[in-house]
């Protein structure tokens, strides 16, 4: 009798096994995690990528529900979600850019040039759509990585009360808009 | 026309392979002896086919046809013709028909090899190879053919291999690895047509023995040559990284490790018997899984293959069905099997069985190690990673016990032993093995941690054990020669596996590297060399250019060598790829990497000194060595045992 | 020979104090942590790989973060609670204990003593056996194995 049930152990165990395989083959292993959901955006004061004189922080967008989006003009997925953030912001979504700059490196003696990248920005927004009120340039990346951002473009959902809601990697479209945004927005 | 016929051919190979799996089984069922006997000549035969299909993808590769998709997306017309020919197992597609092409001539070594097997037995082992080449050909025909053509509109270059592909260690490491995850199918082959037989007893386990060590060999050689591939090649001195590609060679490694040595017990002793048939069946079953977790894209890994969510379905069925209708046939029929035979808590048995539990809480740790992370997220409990520290950690517990038993497990008898006959001799070990350790540790280097000391004094601890069973047993046979090559298949085996514990702690321990930035002329020292950067040259290889810095290493003063560090760009995919410089040697290696080019004619390089490193994968040498030299042992070679008994 | 070999030696040992370490600290519990963290933490944009070995830039980042985070003498636990707090779990190499992963230590724990007990049963059996010798055992398979040859015919 009980030796009946250890033979049947291996067998039981590996029907589990194949039950997780199964689910695991229809999910993306890229997909992570966020250590950042659910809690309060961390701080920021970071100069305007078009006017750098101007700084903006937290206070400026208290109480606002907004997105902030990650992106890079090198990137060429951001250039492919550029259309439906303009038709977001056209429903009347407020986006804030996060400009990611990913070819700085003061360890190699870069030297950076404002009024070129400017220049790009300027050009690929007037083609694509311009879906942003305005945009941030972390330069040193500390917000980036602050916010565990790993590569772009990358979304984030901020409430009134500055907690982030939603951390979502990869491009923002309908399907993902409607899944994990739209239900947080109440529409 | 060529590439068609290839995949003509192994449509014919699979309608052999079809009746080989149809023929035997019906045969043995009813006693049919006309059946039965179709079935060695039915192996060979797709073994023939299996080889021509292979042989169409390497010529399509060798006269650079870009029309064959596989061709286009694997090769070049300027890649050397010893990587064109490398190039039709660097991806997916061609890696399945290698995977045949070992299925189908293990199944003809088979066919060959086993004449001296009762007919009933030899037809079911053939029967359950037929039937899993059957599953592999399927796969190959229906979901990823290596001969699909890109007409009309085909490329007049291909994508080039892979440059980490390129490199001598990739030319030998996928045969010799798929050589030993197929070789177990014959392992598995025996253990299901013993169920299906109900003769599960000593004569089983000596057929198996031999196919099995061979099988073990080849997987040990294959891991350590991609331990020194990596190495070599991946540009950052590591040599094992518990990435799920390395953990899916090495649960089938440790599994057919205890099965081995539960082979010996079943042989000698006729006891644990289902044991060994579910060990059997777990070895081949953990070869699918790796395939499966390499194959399907289901986890991150550094090896990024190309996944397809059907392909993944496709396997996981076939691993369902050959794994599930295993393990079915198992629980219904190995309640059946008992053992008998005695034996006291003291003897070689319960020192077996020991082994065998301390390999499968190993195999445990990785299989949970690897598959836990994507448990964790399908129960939505969030994304963890589990890599080195955990494993390390756990694998450090483990050494602990199973050095120990393993130093002390070959004086002991079978049946019984009594402590006074052993204990001087374990009493001695343990001293010989502290009083070197702490010698050769404490005068060689300035810092000795006590994980070290324990790690190398378990490894000398084997060795010294080693070598007092080596003169007991001598001074007992009267003569070397009369110990049998299996003794020395063992005594090798363990000594490999105790430099492997040695070369770990002591690399781990020891090495040290540099990040820096360095202009021609300077130089940087590391331990106990001096590195003198000379500048960088241009180079041009056949399909790539690039730099090479130069670096000349002094040693005391005096000159060592001069190492090229290279940095390629391939021509075709723009890659680069980091070509490190090795110095190699027993005692240490000198490992160097260029990296990029700095401002002001700088460049960045990092230098590596790894003590001992080598010495691993000579002990990885040593222990495959082991499972190749018991084939040549007498047992083994003697064609008809029932005939030499009667 | 030797000697002019030593001369260029102490010639270069000048201008060997002048290379520029990439990551340069100024003790050696430092640089050992350092690379220690590196070797643990995992780059979050790879396919599988520590912030050591990994030429994205996110992982030059973490790298450059670390340096800053140990130099500034941070423990070891700190560094790793820091990335954990932006990357999540995923970051660290050594799993956290979950109920979930508490199986990776609970269960090798488990199959060793359970293995060890069944030893112990299986030998107590094993020796009680007496009445059944090895030429009955040998016998019988003999008898076995004629039978299902017959069977088999």
């Amino acid at each position: 009798m009980n030796k009946k049930w250890l033979v049947l152990t291996p067998l039981a165990v590996f029907i589990l096994l194949c039950a997780f395989l199964l689910k695991g083959l229809f999910s993306d292993p890229r997909e992570l995690q966020s250590g950042r959901v659910n809690q309060a955006l961390p701080a920021f004061d970071l100069p305007d990528l078009m006017a750098p004189q101007k700084r903006w922080t937290n206070a400026d967008m208290a109480g606002q529900t907004y997105l902030i989006n990650v992106w890079g003009t090198w990137c060429p997925t951001c250039l492919a979600e550029l259309g439906y953030l303009t038709e977001l912001r056209e429903r009347g979504v407020t986006i804030v850019g996060l400009y990611y700059e990913q070819g700085y490196d003061p360890d190699f003696g870069d030297r950076f040039d404002l009024t070129a990248l400017q220049q790009e920005v300027r050009d690929m927004l007037a083609r694509a759509g311009d879906p942003y009120q305005f945009n941030m340039l972390d330069l040193d990346r500390q917000f980036i990585l602050d916010l565990g951002v790993s590569g772009a473009p990358e979304t984030f959902l901020v409430n009134g009360e500055g907690k982030v809601l939603v951390h979502h990697t990869g491009d923002v479209n309908e399907r993902v808009w409607r899944a994990k945004f739209a239900p947080l927005l109440g529409e | 026309m060529i590439p068609e016929l290839g995949y003509f051919s192994l449509t014919l190979a699979m309608v052999l392979c079809v009746l080989l799996f149809i023929f035997p089984m019906w045969g043995a069922h009813t006693g049919n002896l006309r059946l039965m006997r179709a079935a060695p000549s039915l192996a060979v035969g797709q073994f023939i086919f299996v080889l021509l299909s292979f042989a169409a993808l390497i010529y399509a590769s060798l006269t650079d046809d870009f029309t064959v998709a596989y061709v286009a997306h694997h090769s070049s017309s300027t890649l050397p013709w010893y990587y064109k020919i490398t190039s039709t197992w660097g991806g997916h597609e061609g890696a399945i028909l290698l995977w045949l092409v070992m299925q189908a001539g293990w199944t003809a070594a088979v066919a060959l090899l086993s004449k001296s097997l009762p007919w009933p037995l030899r037809a079911r082992v053939l029967g359950v190879l037929g039937f899993l080449a059957v599953g592999f050909m399927l796969y190959t025909l229906l979901m990823s053919s290596p001969f699909d053509r890109l007409l009309p509109y085909y490329p007049v270059e291909g994508r080039d291999l892979n440059p980490l592909l390129q490199d001598p260690g990739m030319i030998i490491h996928p045969p010799l690895l798929y050589m030993g995850y197929v070789g177990l199918s014959v392992s598995f082959a025996f253990a299901i047509a013993a169920l299906l037989t109900g003769q599960l007893d000593n004569l089983w386990a000596k057929w198996s023995r031999p196919w099995t060590m061979a099988a073990w060999g080849f997987l040990t050689l294959g891991i350590t040559i991609g331990s020194w591939w990596a190495y070599a090649e991946l540009g950052w001195g590591g040599w094992w990284f518990w990435d799920p590609v390395e953990n899916a060679s090495l649960m089938p490694w440790l599994v057919a490790t205890a099965l081995l040595h539960s082979l010996a017990v079943t042989e000698k002793r006729g006891i644990f018997k289902s044991w060994t048939v579910l060990l059997a069946i777990a070895a081949f079953s953990l070869s699918l899984l790796g395939t499966f977790i390499v194959r399907s894209g289901i986890i991150v890994s550094v090896h990024a293959f190309a996944s397809d969510p059907d392909r993944g379905m496709f396997i996981l069925a076939f691993l369902a069905i050959v794994v599930g209708g295993g393990l079915t046939l198992y629980a219904l029929r190995a309640g059946h099997v008992s053992s008998e035979g005695r034996y006291s808590l003291f003897s070689r048995e319960v020192a077996l069985w020991l082994n065998n539990i301390l390999l499968v809480v190993a195999t445990l740790i990785v299989l949970l190690g690897t598959l836990l992370p994507m448990v964790h997220k399908e129960l939505g409990l969030g994304s963890i990673s589990i890599g080195e520290p955990f494993f390390n950690q756990m694998f450090s517990y483990l050494l602990v016990p199973f050095a120990l038993l393993l130093g002390a497990a070959p004086l002991l008898r079978w049946k019984q032993n009594k402590l006074k006959q052993v204990a001087g001799k374990y009493g001695l070990g343990v001293v010989i093995a502290l009083v070197l350790t702490g010698a050769w540790l404490f005068s060689s280097f300035a810092k000795v941690s006590a994980l070290t000391f324990m790690a190398t004094a378990l490894a000398l601890w084997i060795i010294v054990m080693s070598a007092q069973d080596l003169l007991q047993k001598t001074a007992q046979a009267q003569s070397i020669k009369r110990l049998g090559l299996s003794y020395w298949a063992m005594q090798l085996g363990h000594i490999g596996l105790a430099l492997v514990i040695m070369s770990v702690a002591l690399t781990s321990a020891y090495s040290s590297e540099r990040d820096v930035r360095v202009m021609p002329g300077e130089q940087v020292a590391l331990g106990g060399y001096d590195f003198r950067f000379d500048g960088v040259k241009v180079i041009r290889g056949p399909n790539y250019t690039g730099h090479a810095g130069v670096v000349t290493v002094f040693n005391e003063g005096e000159l060592e060598t001069v190492l090229h560090a290279e940095k390629r760009r391939y021509d075709i995919g723009m890659q680069f790829m980091t070509e490190a410089a090795v110095d190699a040697g027993l005692r240490r290696d000198l490992y160097l990497a260029l990296g990029e080019q700095l401002t002001g004619g700088a460049w960045s390089l990092r230098i590596y000194h790894k003590p001992y490193v080598r010495v691993m994968w000579l002990g990885g040498i040593l222990i495959s060595l082991a499972g190749f030299i018991v084939l040549f042992d007498r047992r083994y070679r003697r064609r008809n045992p029932k005939e030499a008994q009667a | 020979m030797r000697f002019v070999f030593v001369l260029l030696a102490l010639v270069f040992a000048v201008s060997a104090s002048a290379v520029e370490e990439k990551y340069d600290f100024t003790n050696d519990e430092q640089a050992a942590l350092f690379t220690e963290l590196t070797k643990e933490l995992r780059c979050p944009k790879c396919q599988n790989q520590n912030i050591a070995d990994s030429d994205a830039v996110v992982a030059k980042d973490l790298r450059d973060k670390v340096e800053l985070l140990v130099k500034e003498g941070q423990s070891k636990d700190q560094v790793i609670d820091y990335m954990i707090d932006r990357y999540g779990y995923f970051v660290h190499y050594q799993p956290p204990v979950t109920p979930a992963t508490i199986l990776l230590w609970i269960l090798p724990g488990l199959i060793v003593l359970g293995g060890f007990a069944f030893i112990i049963l299986r030998q107590k059996k094993a020796a009680q056996k007496a009445s059944w010798s090895e030429r009955d055992e040998q016998q019988l398979q003999k008898l076995i194995t004629r039978y299902k040859r017959k069977e088999s015919a």
